[in-house]
């Protein structure tokens, strides 16, 4: 897993990566730091389950990997995990998709006291991020700041984030990929989310994505991007893109594409057969100082 | 039937990951049927014998099972299913314990899980897994054709019952599991499907999942499960558990998980649990087996997403 970096390249770059066991990189004003845990035991699990007030959780949660960016300057903090995604999920609470073999349960005789479970078993989640100011506990705090922390003011802007910046010329300083949960859906499909960054000499860009297939059923995908370009290491700026992308199997058989499961394995070679379903962009400028 | 001087050799053979010969595959199969045609579907077993849950090709850790729980035939052995899909090596794995099964059929029992099935090995990579190891789908189909011979339930010494998934509404007694047709591939739904797929849940009474199919049975219906028939415990694999292990609905139900960092990820212990000759219980857990040669880790190559 470790990846071979340049240290010429690092050097070259003003970087360098961090140490005692920590797997991130220090750039440009900014720590960037992930984690890949185990699966959560079963203690932990139960008071997750309380915390979230449910009993179905998906059965794979790295509730303790990581993906933290923090401009060090200012303390902003962008982060992603498992938690603050799972609170998203109970909140959208969609309602239940069925499998295809649920039309022949319903010829079945049902046995009496039987209920018939409501949630969301796909952990769907409009999820796009945590975000923290980290204030200095040695600084004043500003005037009517409660303690802690408190949410970042993102902008809606007409910018994209630009593609040609990220082209395959620079190298790759850093870059990981944190599964924060996954559910095999009882073997009826996948539900996973992930986020992937790398971190290059001009910028560091990441994705956050949750992939769902039910198998025979339907197919969503939301990705949350950020890009930020190293300029103004003060006050740098973060655009951040949302899109949203959603089909069915039967539209997509419709329109001439396979509609077997097998064909829909990686979601990154097939997101442009799904029509998109809702697309932000939105631009962050890190404050300077607190 | 073929010498056991060549089942011990194909047993070498597997034993070090390698694949048999397609034609060997076919006659193995053929002596498997034979063997699994006379089973039972509530299949006797006598102690002591080792329990163990999905394995999913991930064929070293099957090896680092060995090891800790004694070889076959040393130790008796009772897996409940789900011998292939997801791990790297579901035909060297299902290989192995099927020759073990031919060699020893009366220290070893093979039940079988939800992933034992045509329709999800096609879409979980054992379909997959045979074309690239053999160029055609021959071996999957003597494998899948094979499958639908194997017994659903084995039941310890008239007391402990054992399964792949869970139980069912349309099944009162051991004598309703006995009386179905099991040589079919599973079906959609009924009977045979849930105790290939049913889990235990919290709720009382039975639960439908909100997928619209799958049944979930709480602890009432476990409790009158094991007192109708006599039996002290349900034994099934199916979830995945961080211990390897996990009790619930007051004992009257374990889950036991033997694939050890579940899709080389998870970071989970796996466990098998031992019935000794006084049918006393003792699980063991363990870690995965030292070496990974796996093409591990191919998401953590770093690439130019965008």
């Amino acid at each position: 897993m470790a990846v071979e970096v340049d240290d010429n390249d690092l050097k070259a770059a003003g970087a360098e990566l961090l140490t005692e066991g920590r797997r991130g990189i220090r750039i440009h004003g900014w720590e960037v730091h992930s984690r890949n845990c185990s699966i959560l035991t079963s203690s932990t699990l139960e008071l997750w389950e309380e915390k979230l007030q449910t009993s179905h959780l998906p059965e794979m949660i790295f509730g303790d990997s990581c993906l933290v960016l923090k401009h060090i300057k200012s303390g902003t903090k962008i982060h992603f995990n498992a938690f603050d995604a799972l609170l998203g999920w109970k909140q959208e609470a969609l309602p239940p998709v069925e499998v295809p073999a649920a039309e022949k349960w319903k010829f079945r005789s049902k046995p009496s006291q039987q209920v018939i479970l409501d949630y969301d078993y796909t952990f769907t989640t409009p999820y796009r991020g945590s975000e923290t100011i980290e204030i200095n506990a040695t600084k004043h705090e500003r005037e009517g700041v409660s303690e802690g922390t408190y949410n970042l003011q993102w902008e809606d802007c007409k910018e994209k984030i630009d593609v040609a910046t990220l082209a395959p010329k620079e190298p790759i300083l850093f870059y990981d990929e944190v599964i924060l949960y996954e559910d095999e859906l009882a073997d009826n499909g996948v539900s996973l989310l992930t986020v992937k960054v790398r971190v290059m000499p001009s910028s560091w860009f990441l994705l956050l994505r949750f992939w769902l297939r039910v198998d025979g059923v339907l197919m969503r995908i939301r990705d949350t991007r950020m890009h930020c370009i190293f300029g103004d290491n003060a006050n740098p700026t973060i655009l951040r893109e949302s899109c949203w992308r959603e089909s069915t199997f039967q539209s997509l058989s419709a329109k001439g594409y396979p509609s077997d499961s097998a064909a829909y394995s990686d979601p990154s070679t097939i997101s442009e057969r799904l029509p998109i379903v809702m697309h932000k962009s939105e631009v962050l400028k890190v404050p300077g100082n607190f | 039937m073929p010498s056991h001087a060549d089942l011990d050799r194909q047993i070498e053979h597997l034993m070090e990951c390698k694949p048999l010969p397609e034609a060997e595959v076919k006659t193995l199969c053929d002596q498997a049927r034979a063997i699994l045609v006379e089973e039972w579907n509530v299949q006797p077993v006598k102690c002591p014998v080792t329990v163990c849950g999905d394995i999913h090709g991930q064929f070293y850790d099957l090896i680092e099972l060995f090891r800790i729980g004694g070889n076959a035939p040393d130790t008796n052995y009772l897996f409940m299913g789900d011998y292939v899909d997801r791990g790297y090596y579901s035909v060297e794995t299902v290989t192995l314990l099927v020759a073990l099964k031919v060699r020893y059929r009366d220290r070893i029992t093979i039940l079988r899980g939800n992933h034992e099935s045509r329709q999800i090995t096609q879409v979980y990579g054992f379909y997959d897994e045979c074309l690239r190891k053999y160029g055609n789908a021959n071996v999957w189909k003597y494998f899948t054709d094979l499958f639908d011979y194997l017994p659903l339930t084995a039941l310890i010494e008239s007391q402990i019952f054992c399964l792949h998934g869970g139980l069912s509404p349309s099944l009162d007694t051991l004598d309703n599991i006995r009386a179905l047709d099991r040589i079919q591939e599973i079906p959609h739904e009924g009977p045979m499907c849930d105790l290939l797929w049913s889990d235990p849940d919290d709720r009382c009474g039975w639960g439908i999942s909100p997928r619209g199919a799958g049944y979930t049975f709480g602890q009432d219906i476990a409790t009158q499960f094991n007192h109708t028939n006599g039996l002290t415990l349900i034994s099934r694999a199916h979830q995945l558990v961080m211990e390897g292990y996990n009790w619930c609905q007051d004992k009257n139900v374990v889950t036991v998980f033997s694939a050890p960092n579940y899709c080389y990820r998870c970071g989970n212990m796996a466990a098998i649990l031992e019935i000794g000759e006084n049918m006393d219980q003792n699980f063991l857990q363990f870690d995965p087996a030292p070496r990974q040669i796996e093409p591990d880790n191919t998401r953590k190559t770093p690439d130019y997403f965008l």
